[in-house]
């Protein structure tokens, strides 16, 4: 897998304004004896009001992806590009100041909100941090907000022990709306919640998406939840882009063979006849493989795929993968 | 064998708390034959793990428990102390959750997985070194000779759960108790594991309880499913037949919360309103009677028995899902704008939980 390219970069026209364009995107950790190449050479967009979802194994790189973006670290190298400044190149002091545009939702509710101060603290920090508004509007800003992601207002001097797992993550979007941002990246919101609460935080998530115009990254392991909540997919290999497509399109006709092998192992989908079976384990970060990375493991494998990285081609209208024998 | 690989009866576990009395389990019947694999399905708080734990008897110190276990036909209050002692482990063996947390850190594999038959079936070294190996290479662990000598933390999540499965098959138990045995795991390391799991109950069997929050792991991989709130089992039937013609409005609730692989992007989800009973103070009726959109006013004043519909379908509610009974409750319910509790069935305005 793959796959270098840009072909699948889309043009800011009339009618989509892309948001965020990142290029070329490698982020490398250097560990004892080697260099983890976490993400390697990614390159995507973002419209402004879609859903992105990423989805991929653990160690694909989805969410060091999604925090090098916010420069959560900053990558070592490639462009990113938001509203016309390259994030990259900014001082820390600029960075500083786009901040409130990028914010962030992280898996586990409970441990991500301070334990000892009470939720309207906790939500309105930002606003504290951010200066401008004088007390008594943020104030108003916060409850608002509260209200909005279905936390009774009169529940603000309480702490976060007081509430369940589902409440604690209204609170983690409550405390990342505050500033009217305009991306959220959520790192896997929902993995650690019972079903019944998950769908609520969902149906949440698509609610203030609809009434504070966000666009959103959705990072999950979760292919259901993806193709729910996302407009787009983005399909990852050990820190390579595999396929990108619109979420019914994807779900519809994987032509990856990573993808379909991740969508045949959705427990309850019953195409036994299609089934394409993963082998082996991922292999390490350190020493990728060469070619396609996903060659080691990929049924359909042959020469070119261990020589030759697949470049990121439209395999459909509108939908792309990075592979030598794409399904089709 | 005579009768059934496991009998349960009117299972009940109570936990002293300084808080009261929490009823965690609330008298659970069911039977398991040999090579069945049962489902049990339902939300955290709804007492499947401690059911399991319960099994396997490894209960905390402050719970008890009434009601008969027979395993194999044996029941295990009539163990006696010798017999117990190379019972649980080796008769019935349990798999967890968080393999990282069931395997000890400072030890190595080969040691964890031989201790067990040591133990129990007094194997020589070289015996039980031979039979690790072969498990492991069961598990389909590759290079296995070097993997022994190995420590967890050298192991990948997937290859650590075929590790706790192998220790769990070392003394080649007859029921086999998983609870979320795969859900700390990718979707593809997951199918591998579960795959694992159903060849070797066909090849050893062994009869199989899964323990899920996943309705479409249980459905793919188990013969029945059990769902279970409030302590209870609410409704019980063949995997395939719940899907198809479930009748608890519960089984239905979870069913629509989940979003489901084959509908378009951005279909609006269906959260069960309300939140789980407080098992401290239980409610007089049905646990569910209160989040149900079924619900009547006789659903809060007692509960529902498990009823034997069919041979092979059990559920427990007085209006349930597909029936006249039902379609009426429901409808009386919508013209009222709210359950018999009170809670209002307006889809746009969702109970906060």
């Amino acid at each position: 897998m793959a796959g270098s390219g840009t072909a699948h970069l889309r043009a800011d026209d009339g009618d989509l304004e892309i948001l965020l364009r990142v290029e070329n995107m490698v982020v490398e950790f250097p560990v004892p004896g080697g260099v983890v190449h976490a993400v390697s050479d990614v390159s995507f967009d973002l419209a402004d009001g879609e859903t992105l979802g990423i989805v991929g194994e653990s160690g694909c790189g989805k969410s060091t992806t999604a925090k090098a973006v916010i420069q959560l670290p900053k990558p070592t190298s490639g462009t990113i590009n938001y509203r016309g400044k390259d994030l990259t190149e900014l001082s820390s002091e600029e960075l500083r100041k786009v901040r409130p545009d990028l914010q962030m939702i992280f898996q586990d509710p409970i441990s991500s909100l301070n334990p000892r101060r009470t939720v309207i603290d906790i939500i309105g920090e930002g606003l504290r941090v951010w200066g401008g508004e004088g007390g008594e509007l943020s104030e108003s800003r916060v409850l608002e907000i509260m209200e909005a992601v279905g936390i009774d207002p009169r529940f603000r001097d309480r702490k976060p022990h007081q509430f369940s797992g589902g409440q604690c993550q209204r609170i983690s979007i409550a405390r990342a709306l505050v500033l009217d941002p305009k991306v959220i990246i959520c790192d896997e919101p929902v993995s650690a919640l019972d079903v019944s609460v998950q769908a609520q935080i969902l149906n949440l998530l698509e609610d203030m998406k609809a009434r504070y115009g966000v666009t959103l990254m959705f990072i999950s392991h979760d292919l259901s939840v993806v193709k729910n909540i996302s407009d787009r997919v983005m399909v990852m290999y050990l820190g390579k882009i595999c396929e990108i497509a619109q979420s019914d399109e994807l779900y519809a006709n994987p032509t990856h063979p990573y993808t379909r092998a991740l969508m045949s192992a959705i427990p309850g989908a019953t195409d036994a006849d299609d089934e394409e079976v993963l082998e082996g384990e991922l292999p390490s970060a350190i020493d990728p493989p060469a070619g396609c990375r996903f060659n080691t493991r990929c049924p359909y494998a042959t020469d070119v795929c261990r020589t030759d990285e697949p470049e990121i081609l439209e395999v459909r209208p509108g939908h792309f993968a990075a592979c030598h024998h794409p399904v089709l | 064998m005579a009768g059934p690989m496991l009998e349960v009866e009117d299972l009940t576990v109570d936990f002293s708390t300084p808080r009261g009395n929490l009823r965690a389990v609330d008298g659970v019947s069911f039977a398991l034959n040999e090579r069945e694999a049962l489902g049990i399905v339902g939300e955290s708080g709804s007492g499947k793990s401690v059911l399991a734990r319960t099994l396997i008897n490894i209960l905390a110190g402050n719970g008890t428990r009434t009601g008969t276990i027979r395993i194999g036909g044996r029941n295990i209050d009539e163990l006696s102390r010798t017999e117990r002692k190379h019972f649980f482990g080796v008769e019935v063996a349990m798999v967890f959750q968080d393999p990282m947390t069931s395997l000890n850190p400072v030890k190595r594999i080969g040691q964890q997985i031989t201790e067990a038959m040591r133990y129990h079936l007094g194997v020589s070294r070289d015996e039980s070194r031979k039979r690790a190996l072969d498990l492991l290479e069961q598990v389909r662990i590759p290079d296995a000779t070097r993997r022994l000598k190995q420590y967890p933390h050298e192991l990948s999540g997937g290859m650590r759960q075929r590790v706790v499965i192998a220790m769990a098959l070392a003394c080649e138990p007859k029921l086999l108790i998983a609870d979320e045995p795969t859900t700390a795991l990718d979707v593809t390391v997951q199918k591998t594991i579960l795959d694992l799991i159903d060849d070797l109950r066909q090849e050893k069997n062994m009869s199989l309880i899964l323990i899920t929050h996943d309705l479409g792991v249980a459905r793919g991989r188990t013969d029945r499913i059990g769902v279970m709130y409030g302590g209870r089992i609410q409704e019980e039937a063949p995997a395939e037949w719940l899907f198809r013609d479930m009748r608890h409005p519960y089984t239905e609730a979870l069913f629509r919360s989940i979003p489901q692989i084959d509908r378009p992007s951005h279909s609006r989800l269906q959260p069960i309103p309300g939140r789980p009973p407080d098992l401290l103070s239980p409610p007089v009726g049905c646990a569910f009677a209160a989040r149900c959109r079924y619900s009547q006013p006789n659903c809060l004043e007692a509960k529902p028995d498990l009823v034997q519909a069919t041979t092979t379908h059990r559920y427990a509610c007085f209006h349930p899902v597909g029936t006249d009974d039902g379609a009426a409750a429901l409808a009386a319910n919508e013209a009222a704008g709210k359950n018999a509790a009170g809670l209002s069935l307006d889809e746009e305005r969702e109970e906060i939980v």
